[in-house]
């Protein structure tokens, strides 16, 4: 476990030399921006769009990160050839997956948590002070995380055996049908036909579902999000890790490196 | 040495004079545009749901852009006084399909959506639409009933169903305790003048919005020219009786002793004298939807 925390901890300094993190100044002035602006062109919306662009933006810029830093990360390891000087150390190639999982995710967790104090200064800014509903925005940061963890994971999953361009292909692909499940399980009841139904259902249920995670409109309108949904929320987004990590380890463990 | 002496010249010379170049022309371009303006509201895509789909996630996001859209489309045609607002009915829908806990959007799109042209759209019944879709996607917010009992008060003279309105929003344990008043009263007298003015003033005190409080104003000033107006027709009734003629100006009334002076509505616009033989708020006053200026001289 520890040489995968190294490689973790290795993984998040590399991402931060690669200035990943700038994203957040263009964020921030994006939040500033916003909220001068909104006040001019709209009506009774300041402290709503505050919310929906600060969260949507947190959102867009995590799986941009996770897609393309997340199908680099094995294959990088490979083209610079350090992958073998890694695994001969000797790090186990489930500790070098466990690990480059972990370093993208504290980066992508660092990240998020930049932009969500960034946030919680544009909704100071404009409302005048925190109130205790705004919780609900933390909660739905906290979800942004969770899906930004399964992304990474399948991410890592296609890249141990596909190109980079091909595993942002799917990873991007598998994100949208995954936003689209609650429609994909309801195709079957609309078209009437007990096959499609059954397919469509068992097909919903595999793909990771997103919409789970889209608590969005409810932030903005500081509804509050149920303790419950949190927790398994939570739970569905480690199993779903679970899963993804345990089909790249089999792969990468019989891939043959040469 | 050369590369040098060509990289200031580009930097100091080329790069500008390009820059200043493009300016002019584009100057040149919104002139032409400008005269050749043709309206471009078209909404390609007038479907919620499809919207909703595309969007991914980020529906709540869109739904606040196209809510900044409906208001921008709203007060560009406002400004310039075009009465067609055809795209209006359909912005809204889109809008609070994509987010149905989008209050303003409900709200202000129904006044939009009520107000008589150049106000507004002069469709009513969009508005009534717009509000029922409110409260089906937002049952505990009482004063879409409220608004549901304006609507149908002011603009479509239905006092029983503007009643009702005002009757069901008052059972939310939350409704403020006139909504019950309201429905009471307009159930007994059906409109009248201080009802308006109840009506009028709420919405004027529970925004902050500097176009919906005007509009709120204006219509609190015509209430008050139209008390205005009935009592100059009272005055019109005696210079009738003893001049045993109808008057055709107000002036005739100062002249006769029985006005101090030529009565101004709250813009400062002369009351008229109609063909009708009653008094009426100036054409071209404020009050009637007409841009601010200088009232005539007296």
């Amino acid at each position: 476990m520890k040489r995968a925390g190294i490689v973790a901890w290795n993984t998040f300094r590399e991402a931060v030399r690669d200035r990943v993190l700038y994203n957040l100044v263009f964020f921030a002035l994006l939040m500033i921006a916003a909220a001068l602006l909104v006040g001019q062109i709209s009506i009774g919306i300041e402290e709503i769009v505050i919310v929906t662009l600060g969260l949507s933006a947190i959102s867009l810029i995590g799986i941009l990160m996770a897609v393309f830093i997340g199908v680099g990360l094995v294959s990088k390891e490979m083209e610079k050839r350090t992958l073998y000087a890694l695994l001969a150390k000797p790090v186990r190639r489930w500790e070098f997956l466990l690990g480059k999982f972990a370093g993208l995710f504290l980066t992508l967790a660092v990240n998020t948590a930049a932009m969500a104090a960034g946030l919680a200064g544009a909704m100071w800014l404009v409302q005048g002070s925190l109130k205790a509903e705004d919780a609900a925005v933390l909660v739905a940061v906290y979800f942004i995380l969770l899906k930004l963890a399964i992304v990474v994971s399948l991410a890592l999953l296609f890249s141990c055996f596909t190109t980079p361009l091909l595993s942002t292909l799917f990873t991007a692909g598998l994100y949208v049908a995954g936003v689209f499940a609650p429609e994909i399980r309801a195709i079957g009841k609309v078209t009437g036909n007990a096959a499609l139904d059954a397919v469509a259902m068992v097909f919903s249920y595999l793909l990771p579902n997103f919409d789970n995670f889209n608590v969005i409109a409810a932030a903005a309108h500081r509804r509050a999000i149920p303790g419950m949904l949190v927790a398994q929320n939570t739970l569905y987004a480690a199993v779903y890790c679970a899963i993804a990590l345990a089909g790249a380890t089999m792969i990468f463990s019989r891939r043959n490196l040469k | 040495m050369n590369s040098r002496k060509t990289m200031a010249l580009l930097l100091l010379a080329v790069i500008p004079a390009g820059f200043a170049a493009v300016w002019c022309m584009q100057r040149g371009i919104d002139g032409q545009l400008a005269e050749m303006h043709q309206e471009q509201d078209e909404l390609v895509l007038r479907s919620g749901k499809t919207l909703r789909l595309l969007s991914l996630e980020y529906g709540a996001f869109l739904a606040d852009v196209y809510w900044t859209r409906t208001v921008q489309y709203y007060g560009d045609r406002h400004a310039r006084k075009v009465a067609n607002l055809d795209t209006l009915g359909p912005l809204l829908d889109v809008t609070t399909t994509l987010d149905p806990q989008l209050l303003p959007a409900y709200r202000f799109g129904a006044i939009f959506l009520a107000e008589k042209a150049p106000q507004g759209a002069g469709r009513p019944d969009l508005a009534v639409e717009l509000i029922q879709k409110g409260i089906r996607n937002n049952p505990d917010f009482w004063r879409f009933y409220y608004d549901l009992g304006f609507i149908y008060y002011w603009e479509l003279k239905d006092y029983k169903k503007a009643s009702e309105a005002f009757l069901e929003g008052s059972k939310n344990p939350k409704a403020l305790i006139w909504m019950k008043v309201l429905a009471a009263k307009i159930a007994a007298e059906g409109r009248s003048r201080e009802t308006s003015r109840i009506l009028w003033r709420e919405i004027y005190e529970s925004t902050q919005d500097k176009l919906i409080r005007e509009n709120a104003l204006r219509n609190l000033k015509l209430l008050r020219a139209e008390e205005d107006c009935d009592y100059l027709d009272t005055l019109v009734g005696r210079y009738e009786k003893s001049a045993h003629r109808r008057p055709e100006r107000i002036e005739e009334l100062v002249s006769a002793g029985i006005l101090p002076g030529v009565p101004v509505d709250p813009e400062g616009f002369p009351y008229v004298i109609g063909a009708d033989g009653k008094t009426h708020v100036h054409p071209k006053s404020p009050l009637l939807g007409y841009p601010k200026g200088p009232p005539p001289p007296r």
